[in-house]
């Protein structure tokens, strides 16, 4: 069974702050997400990954852009790339590096859902036949992609799979898993190219997409319900997980 | 109730070549063993690329081994992945026809589609079209079996006339089936009157659902070929000892890790969204939370549904219950990764055959090669 490999005193660099748990759930209104899964470099499929997970064969990532027009926090883009993974048996998607266009937006990302981000410059641009994405962070193309043709697929074709982001939490550092429920209006599959991908800005030069293997856009509002688990990185799902009251 | 064995061909960490060598002659062993006993089927799945969860990725050669080693177990060649990328529907049909041949009409096909992109993604499959290419492959075979000149003008491929050779042994032709793992395709095997090989372990209630809607079905079919198979078999495991707890606290962790292993697969709906895959593959099983019976024999004493591990008595409580949802038969995988010593899994099949069979078999019962299609002579007879 694979396991993951990562140093995890290098990964709680990069960790987020969740002083309390809270009892409220996130929406995310009237939002735009793109999504991509790209296939990566086999050579990372372990070492990016904490002990408590498993990696998918072939390794994987999925890069996630939510441009957010409502929300507590206001309007926000938030990227984020994803390595897939297992915690335990279910399918999820491990936070390595997460990029949002507002200070409001990134202090309520981290203190309720253990996101860390860096502020940068993110677009997203949406024509009838063509979705451009591109992040700047420190005047770096950190990001370039470029979305064609279209394709309707039926909202309940798409899969969104929780998320788990390494933070300092109550019960100490934690993978905190965050669900995400959709309620799409529309959705449709698009041929992506990346022009731009810098690894080491997203949290490692090992992330390095080999292959796109298909990417989505859809529209509608999208759900976080208030954290209800949390894992212990360095222990399997099936004895580390802890439920938060 | 007919029961079979199945193979995955699971294989654990570190690879190697001995290990590999070491799973691939423990199965032959219980293949051998199961002829013996009495068992009706063995069958050896297709699958590719899934470290540690299957390496059995020529179940022809496999299967071939197993003809020329057993004298009357039928051998399931399934289930073959029906899509062009990875078989041509030529191919399958010469190899099916010749393993038919060896086997002195033995052979079952089954047909798939795969379920990961770990699979299709290494083949550059466009996961949209599998489902029309399986439904090509299903309607195709028997007629490449069946007559002399063959061509095809279809989605999925071309061919101009040809015989395909050599033809099965069996008449008209081995039978057929679809593995099961996604609700609703089921439907598909009754409309074109193949059996149900179910892959993934639904529970009592969802198998009743889905055989008694096939068996509706099924009676209505326009065959895709020669005759009408309406079996339906499921897939289960087994580990069966005298002392329940035994049999549960070395049963239970091989179930546990095959079904790890099973979701650490990369499914193709989370990798890419499409109408032609609507569920996390077998994961999707095990991962939805259900109410488990109350009457069930399995989860009284702490082990999943319908699980085929105990002891005798158990395990005939146990398959009662799937005989009266109308299950027609059985395939049990027998080990995980090996985690169960060869000779503990051969012991167990012994038990098994000796205290539970019998039990599901009428008098007189003589074990001879299940079901032919035109029963034929093997040669020589």
């Amino acid at each position: 069974m694979l396991v993951g490999s990562a140093d995890i005193d290098e990964l709680k660099k990069n960790a987020g702050t969740i002083p309390q748990f809270t009892a409220d759930d996130i929406v995310f209104e009237d939002t735009t997400c793109f999504q991509l899964v790209a296939e990566m470099d086999n050579t990372a499929r372990e070492a990016l990954l904490p002990s408590a997970l498993h990696p998918t064969i072939p390794a994987s990532m999925v890069l996630q852009v939510f441009n957010v027009r409502t929300s507590v926090w206001g309007a926000f883009v938030l990227a984020l790339i994803r390595v897939s993974c297992r915690s335990g048996v279910r399918a999820r998607g491990f936070t390595l590096g997460a990029m949002v266009t507002t200070e409001k937006a990134q202090k309520g990302l981290e203190h309720v859902l253990g996101l860390s981000t860096r502020l940068a410059v993110i677009d997203m641009e949406e024509a009838y036949a063509e979705t451009r994405i591109s992040v700047l962070f420190s005047g770096a193309q950190v990001l370039e992609i470029q979305a064609l043709d279209p394709e309707p697929l039926s909202t309940s074709d798409l899969q969104f799979t929780g998320t788990l982001n390494l933070a300092n939490t109550p019960n100490g550092l934690r993978l905190v898993q965050v669900e995400c429920i959709p309620q799409l209006m529309r959705v449709e599959r698009l041929q992506s190219t990346f022009n731009s991908f810098q690894g080491e800005y997203w949290g490692s030069p090992l992330l390095r997409p080999t292959q796109v293997v298909t990417s989505t856009i859809s529209r509608g509002d999208f759900l976080l319900p208030a954290i209800r688990f949390v894992c212990k990185p360095d222990e399997l799902a099936f004895t580390g997980t802890e439920s938060v009251k | 109730m007919k029961f079979g064995i199945f193979f995955e061909l699971s294989t654990p960490r570190p690879f190697s070549r001995e290990v590999e060598w070491q799973v691939y002659h423990n199965a032959l062993e219980q293949c051998r063993l199961a002829d013996d006993l009495g068992f009706d089927h063995v069958w050896a799945v297709e699958h590719h690329f899934l470290e540690e969860y299957s390496h059995s990725s020529a179940p022809e050669v496999f299967l071939s081994a197993v003809a020329a080693q057993t004298h009357r177990i039928r051998i399931g060649h399934g289930a073959v992945v029906c899509v062009p990328e990875m078989n041509h529907p030529v191919r399958v049909a010469e190899r099916a026809a010749a393993l038919d041949i060896i086997s002195n009409g033995r052979l079952e096909v089954g047909t798939a589609r795969s379920s990961t992109w770990t699979e299709l993604g290494g083949f550059r499959v466009n996961p949209d079209d599998t489902k029309k290419t399986w439904d090509e492959f299903v309607r195709v075979l028997p007629k490449m079996w069946t007559q002399d000149e063959f061509s095809w003008q279809g989605k999925g491929f071309s061919m101009p006339s040809r015989n395909v050779l050599p033809k099965p042994y069996q008449d008209p032709h081995p039978p057929l089936w679809v593995t099961v793992t996604t609700p609703g395709t089921e439907l598909d095997a009754a409309d074109r009157g193949l059996g149900c090989l179910g892959v993934s372990a639904a529970g009592y209630e969802e198998q009743e659902r889905r055989t008694r809607e096939y068996h509706r079905r099924v009676q209505l079919c326009e065959p895709a070929g020669g005759f009408i198979n309406d079996q339906v078999h499921t897939m289960n495991f087994l580990y069966c000892h005298e002392d329940f707890r035994i049999a549960r606290e070395i049963g239970l962790p091989m179930v546990n890790a095959f079904n790890v292993a099973n979701t650490h697969l990369y499914w193709t709906r989370e990798a890419f969204p499409t109408r032609a895959y609507q569920t996390l593959g077998n994961a999707g099983a095990h991962m939805k939370p259900k109410k488990p019976p109350v009457d069930d024999p399995s989860v009284a004493k702490g082990l999943p549904e319908g699980v085929g591990i105990g002891d005798p008595e158990h395990l005939i409580a146990t398959i009662k219950k799937w005989e009266s949802v109308g299950v027609t038969g059985i395939n049990f995988l027998l080990n995980a990764m090996e985690m169960i010593p060869n000779q503990q899994v051969m012991d167990s099949m012994k038990m098994f055959a000796r205290e539970v069979m019998p039990k599901f078999q009428s008098p007189g019962h003589v074990s001879e090669a299940v079901f032919t299609p035109n029963r034929i002579s093997p040669a020589g007879q």
